[in-house]
């Protein structure tokens, strides 16, 4: 194994990736400040409509973000189908139902379940500051020349493929991608046999 | 474009201008769900695909979706090179259909969409991530052992693993995807619904009826 005589520097220099201590900039902050109010007016929403549209918007804020995480494939992936494909299903979804018209604008707020949301948010939130910096080089993901490490520096010699996403995602967890694959074909199967449709188009 | 609907979507959106606040979103509220408020699992011939016929809309969908049909192709073809794969460039094909559908609407997307197109790519993908999955195990290996896979003159490794994204997750995701689209569009099919079968019998008899000679049995 690679991993008993590299270590984690010189295993990043071999990539050419060196990591820092990312400071959170503006762009991220008001990324994160969009992300969590319209998590909020999702949830607050009294119109459906409207909390299905802002959703959309959340989940194109969290696409944003992903990609300053440095996670591009996620971003893809939040990009097309949540902000995306969901965004669209929901509102036909919507058309092929009864539209309520509300006075309200939001919902009104349940305290207890507000108190016990927010107790949980403060407890996790305690557990921050033991988490590693985004970024940080001694953060057990990155300096972890077992499993991250291996993949990093191995994935294009064993696959023949750059990109170690992918490569995990067919090669090394194949069997694990081939079950979503399957799910996802049930999905569409589950949705003719619930809407009683025979046919796709 | 020419479609049924087409004068009644333009006298919505031309209606909703005039009302203060009033927006698309009242417009299309109105539309789909004047024709029954009471029953909400209605057919397409009772609530109709909510369709706004727009100059602009059409223009732009003929426009950009050549572009994002091939940022979709390339996303999954260049995914062992670059973010992206099969899974994200599928979604990226089916929402170029989801364009082309809300521009010149749905009903007439689905009939340009062979049904055949849509049920080939979902099932000819499972049927291919099977095939190259299990042809290793044929051969005495284990499930998608790639270089097992008898390929001459390329890279068994790296082309089993491009065909498994591009040939297998891409065209199931794609194709499902417009599926979903389209068997959503259409809604809940109530044919069957209406006539009492549930409590009907094969020979003829209801549920009240058998209900009687039962109880009257000893």
């Amino acid at each position: 194994m690679i991993g008993s005589t590299v270590t984690p520097a010189v295993a990043a220099a071999d990539v050419s990736i060196t990591p820092t201590v990312a400071q959170v900039t503006p762009i991220e902050a008001s990324l994160l400040v969009f992300v969590v109010v319209t998590a909020f007016a999702t949830a607050l929403a009294r119109d459906v409509l409207a909390a299905v549209i802002v959703f959309g918007a959340y989940s194109l804020g969290m696409a944003a973000l992903y990609v300053f995480y440095r996670a591009p494939d996620v971003a893809l992936t939040e990009a097309a189908i949540s902000a995306g494909v969901t965004t669209v299903l929901l509102l036909l979804t919507l058309a092929k139902t009864t539209r309520i018209e509300h006075e309200a604008a939001f919902e009104s707020v349940d305290y207890p379940a507000a108190a016990a949301a927010g107790l949980l948010f403060v407890g996790l939130a305690l557990t921050t500051a033991e988490i590693p910096a985004v970024g940080s080089p001694d953060a057990p993901v990155w300096s972890n020349p077992d499993v991250t490490q291996w993949y990093l520096t191995e994935t294009y010699a064993v696959t023949g493929v750059e990109n170690t996403v992918m490569a995990v995602l067919a090669a090394f967890r194949g069997f694990d991608t081939f079950g979503e694959a399957v799910v996802v074909f049930a999905a569409g199967i589950a949705a003719l046999i619930v809407l009683r449709q025979e046919v796709f188009t | 474009m020419s479609d049924a609907s087409e004068p009644d979507g333009r006298r919505e959106s031309s209606g909703s201008t005039d009302t203060e606040g009033g927006g698309a979103s009242r417009g299309v509220n109105r539309e789909t769900t004047a024709p029954s408020r009471t029953d909400r699992l209605g057919t397409t011939s009772q609530q109709g695909t909510p369709y706004t016929e727009s100059q602009v809309i059409m223009s732009t969908v003929k426009f950009v979706s050549p572009f994002a049909l091939t940022y979709g192709l390339f996303v999954t073809f260049h995914g062992g090179g670059s973010p992206g794969g099969g899974f994200q460039g599928g979604a990226i094909a089916a929402a170029v259909v989801f364009m082309i559908a809300f521009a010149f609407g749905i009903d007439a997307t689905r009939r340009w969409l062979a049904n055949a197109v849509v049920v080939g790519l979902a099932v000819g993908g499972a049927l291919v991530f099977a095939a190259i999955g299990l042809i290793p195990v044929a051969l005495g290996g284990a499930f998608l052992q790639y270089d097992l896979l008898p390929v001459p003159l390329l890279d068994p490794v790296k082309y089993g693993m491009e065909a498994v994204e591009i040939l297998g997750i891409a065209t199931i995701v794609s194709g499902v995807l417009t599926g979903l689209f389209f068997v959503l569009a259409r809604g809940f099919n109530r044919d069957g619904l209406d006539a009492p079968t549930i409590g009907r019998q094969p020979n003829g008899g209801t549920d009240a009826d058998r209900g009687t000679t039962e109880r009257g049995e000893p």
